[in-house]
């Protein structure tokens, strides 16, 4: 009988113990309220923590001076500055486990942090029904500062998602129009062979057949070819090893996985008429091997290694791609890269490609009762974008530039401590990305015609590589080729039934053909198959969203007119 | 003589071919893995790189030991191991030493135990349990809840029922008590089994990422394979809006080899001592007295 008395004792003291924790944990938050700041000179008396979540991004690991996530040049400038300090309480790694934390959060194990960015669609939608999220539409309509007002006027569509009923629950982060792709061409090769760069889909294959047969590089070996791009995730990656121009060549606007609004109405890329000659034409020059053999397994990162290698004379992305490949004029003695834009299509318009507005929307704890602090920390965060006030150059001196001998530099081996790269001061803010209202590369349009680098941006922008810089200003000087998706609300109901097949059976089918394992009627079949089995109602739904989503004047609202 | 004869030569050689295969396919991506660690950033961008470096240099490793959160993670993961094993092994030695005796209500114990084998509360659950019971960003939240394991108990429980009951009653007879017998007789004879379970915990730990990433909300709490995780795993990017300086960083083929090739010696070096151990480790069941 003794045992059992003992055993019991043990199961209570556990018990309380268990209670007491959670006690304490409790009356921890509740002290959180107690002291009142007040904004004095732009500054809050006493400080205050605004928390945040966060999607740990790249620089995990890359502090410099022994700060961290929560401790760092930004956040202690954020606190001596504004009184505000930053914490970060919700941390995700990738994309999936970020958005099971934030699902985790939901459940109301612990306290949501006040300030949310949300990168999937499905999960804002599931985050306004849970009622856990503020609504902001007079917020952003009362405390707003105007300039950064200028900039959600020019993206109303970025709402859209974040919509419901009349009342705005969240804000892009940051819009802003991405940079557009361009054709990085070994130069080298094209010289050597007497070619210009191709400008329509004709000189294109001209181009990519010489690549192939003639011996560009001169070994003697036929080991080279022309186009290299990835077909693993999608005909369309939208940043690097993108085949997209050749689709758009022949669908003009429509492109694969993609919605465009067609005259009020959206439509799907993918099913589109011109995409059976576009495969035509990819499977005519895989069986010539013009193209990558293994397009279909590699992903986009993989895709450019054989550039990079020096077997491949062609790839596509965004500007920065050349960053990424130029280490093949250090592997292949001669090599030359140079960027050109996208060739014409085949009716001598220009060729289209994706292109992103935001990187996911802010959502706010529906507790969180500080959005004037908000917007005075984020507009800080636009100093940089702008060149202005205490940004005006960078972030912080020595970390993201520095100034040597009076000149502002943007080279990290140049700092007056030399650094190996530079540090994304920006990215210890609120978010995985820094505000930019540079567009597609106006910055480095504006130098090549001739503008004197004299703020942050235009003295960054002037730093960087001369191919990457002519990337960004044809990027610029072709900005009416991007095309933003359409379609970027939550899942449809039949969607979220269907759309995985109807996207792999879209991918097989495109592979298949142009790998020449089935006829190019079956195109046809995919596309009969595609309406029967569930397309239709995704179209209907689709558009039933987006006419639901453009009904209330939210901008108005918003005072965004 | 069996093995003179011609069939038993063929398989034999047929045997050795095949192992050497199996061992080459374990042992080449290691060494793929090592030349790229040191190797040139260019030449591993241009798929140039095989089993030996080109550009040799030692810059990845140079980096890797002064980034101060692979070394915290480093440390993290260590501790975690070393508590986490400890503790393993104090409730699962005296859990198994006591299951491994008649007593009433054991099978009712036993079968609460399986019955976590075979159902578990699932992620949300434990997410709230650990969060109400505050072990959030502690090193606990690793720890703890993987630290009775319903599988090594069944290993331990079979193993100690080997031991001759007759061993037990004579240290009984000289006055030992249950504790004296569990320290003095039961362990030092099942060493086999105590080092094969305590191997398995701890390769456990050691690799284990995703608790570090549900349970911590500072990086630089991390353990060693969660900060892999976020260095290596998740730069596979699909997102399209990066920017230059981002796709520079991914690029860094060589310090994530250097990273991945750094956090698996630990392991192996540990190996080696303890494998010796693993045949009559494992014997679940298989010899009955």
């Amino acid at each position: 009988m003794k045992k059992r008395t003992d055993l019991w004792k043990m199961v209570s003291m556990v018990m309380l113990s268990a209670i007491l924790v959670a006690g304490c944990s409790k009356g921890e938050s509740a002290s959180e309220t107690a002291p009142a700041s007040v904004l004095k000179d732009g500054k809050y008396d006493p400080p205050f923590t605004i928390t945040i979540a966060k999607q740990q991004d790249e620089n995990a690991g890359k502090y410099i001076n022994g700060e961290t996530l929560n401790d760092n040049v930004l956040t202690r400038w954020g606190e001596q500055n504004l009184g505000i300090k930053i914490q970060t309480t919700l941390l995700g790694g990738d994309a999936s486990q970020y958005n099971t934390k934030l699902r985790l959060a939901l459940t109301g194990s612990e306290k949501l942090p006040d300030v949310l960015p949300v990168y999937d669609t499905m999960l804002v939608n599931d985050l306004i029904e849970s009622g856990q999220v503020k609504e902001i539409t007079e917020d952003i309509s009362t405390y707003m500062p105007d300039r950064i007002k200028e900039i959600y006027k020019q993206y109303p569509t970025t709402f859209n998602p974040v919509v419901r009923e009349g009342k705005v629950y969240g804000m892009a982060i940051a819009p802003n129009l991405t940079e557009g792709e361009v054709m990085l061409i070994r130069q080298d090769w094209l010289d050597r062979l007497n070619l210009e760069a191709p400008t329509t889909i004709d000189e294109f294959e001209q181009v990519i057949a010489a690549f192939t047969n003639e011996d560009p590089d001169g070994n003697g070996k036929k080991d080279t070819y022309g186009f290299t791009f990835s077909g693993k995730d999608s005909y369309n990656t939208g940043w690097v090893s993108d085949p997209v121009m050749i689709f758009s060549a022949y669908t003009g606007k429509h492109l694969p996985r993609q919605w465009h609004n067609d005259n009020g109405k959206l439509t799907y890329g993918s099913v589109a008429p011109g995409n059976k000659e576009a495969l035509a034409k990819l499977r005519d020059w895989y069986a010539k091997g013009y193209l990558n053999k293994e397009l279909a397994t590699q992903g986009a990162w993989d895709a450019l290694s054989d550039f990079t290698e020096g077997k491949a004379g062609i790839i596509i992305g965004r500007p920065w791609l050349y960053d990424s490949v130029k280490d093949v004029e250090k592997n292949v003695d001669g090599a030359k890269i140079s960027a050109y834009p996208t060739i014409q299509g085949v009716n001598g318009d220009k060729t289209y490609q994706s292109a992103q507005l935001n990187d996911g929307v802010f959502m706010f704890n529906k507790d969180f009762q500080n959005m004037e602090a908000f917007f005075l920390y984020y507009d800080k965060m636009y100093d940089a974008a702008f060149s202005t006030g205490e940004f005006k150059y960078g972030y912080a001196q020595g970390y993201d530039y520095d100034i040597v001998n009076d000149e502002v530099t943007f080279d990290p081996t140049k700092f007056n401590t030399p650094l190996e790269a530079v540090q994304g001061v920006g990215k210890m803010a609120f978010t995985k990305n820094t505000p930019s209202v540079d567009g597609p590369g106006q910055s480095y349009y504006d130098l090549a015609n001739g503008v004197k680098a004299d703020t942050g941006v235009l003295i960054q922008s002037a730093s960087k590589d001369q191919t990457t810089q002519d990337g960004y200003r044809i990027s610029y000087e072709n900005r009416d080729v991007l095309l933003p998706n359409e379609f970027n609300g939550p899942p449809t109901p039949t969607m979220q039934n269907v759309w995985e097949q109807l996207t792999t059976m879209e991918q097989e089918t495109f592979t298949k053909i142009i790998y020449g394992n089935e006829p190019l009627e079956a195109f046809d079949t995919f596309v009969k198959q595609w309406h029967e089995k569930g397309g239709d109602t995704v179209i209907e739904e689709v558009n039933e969203w987006y006419n639901q989503a453009s009904e209330t004047d939210v901008m108005t609202l918003m005072n965004l007119k | 003589m069996y093995h003179k004869t011609t069939g038993y030569r063929v398989f034999s050689y047929f045997n050795y071919a095949f192992m050497i295969l199996a061992g080459l396919a374990c042992f080449l991506p290691l060494l793929h893995l090592l030349a790229q660690s040191l190797s040139s950033k260019a030449a591993i961008s241009g798929n140039m790189v095989s089993f030996w470096p080109v550009g040799f240099n030692v810059d990845a490793y140079i980096k890797t030991f002064n980034n101060s959160n692979f070394n915290g993670a480093m440390l993290t993961s260590i501790t975690r191991t070393v508590l986490g094993t400890t503790i393993s092994m104090f409730i699962l030695t005296c859990a198994g030493y006591a299951l491994s005796k008649e007593f009433r209500g054991r099978n009712v114990l036993m079968w609460f135990f399986i019955f976590t084998m075979l159902f578990s509360g699932g992620l949300i659950p434990s997410y709230i349990l650990i969060t109400a019971l505050g072990l959030k960003d502690t090193i606990w939240a690793l720890v703890l809840p993987g630290a009775f394991g319903a599988y090594n108990l069944i290993l331990l429980v079979n193993f100690f029922k080997t031991i001759p009951k007759a061993l037990e009653e004579a240290a009984f007879i000289d006055g030992a008590s249950f504790f004296v017998i569990l320290s003095k007789i039961y362990l030092p004879l099942s060493l086999p089994g105590i080092a094969t379970v305590s191997l398995f915990i701890m390769v456990g730990h050691w690799n284990s990422w995703f608790d570090g990433i549900l349970y911590m909300s500072d990086a630089s709490k991390y353990p060693l394979a969660s900060f892999l995780q976020t260095v290596v795993v998740q730069s596979n990017m699909q997102n399209m809006a990066m920017s230059q300086s981002e796709v520079a960083a991914m690029s860094e083929q060589s310090i994530k080899a250097a990273q991945i090739f750094v956090s698996t010696l630990p392991i192996i070096l540990v190996y080696p001592f303890l494998q010796r151990y693993f045949v009559k480790g494992i014997v679940l069941g298989a010899v009955k007295e």
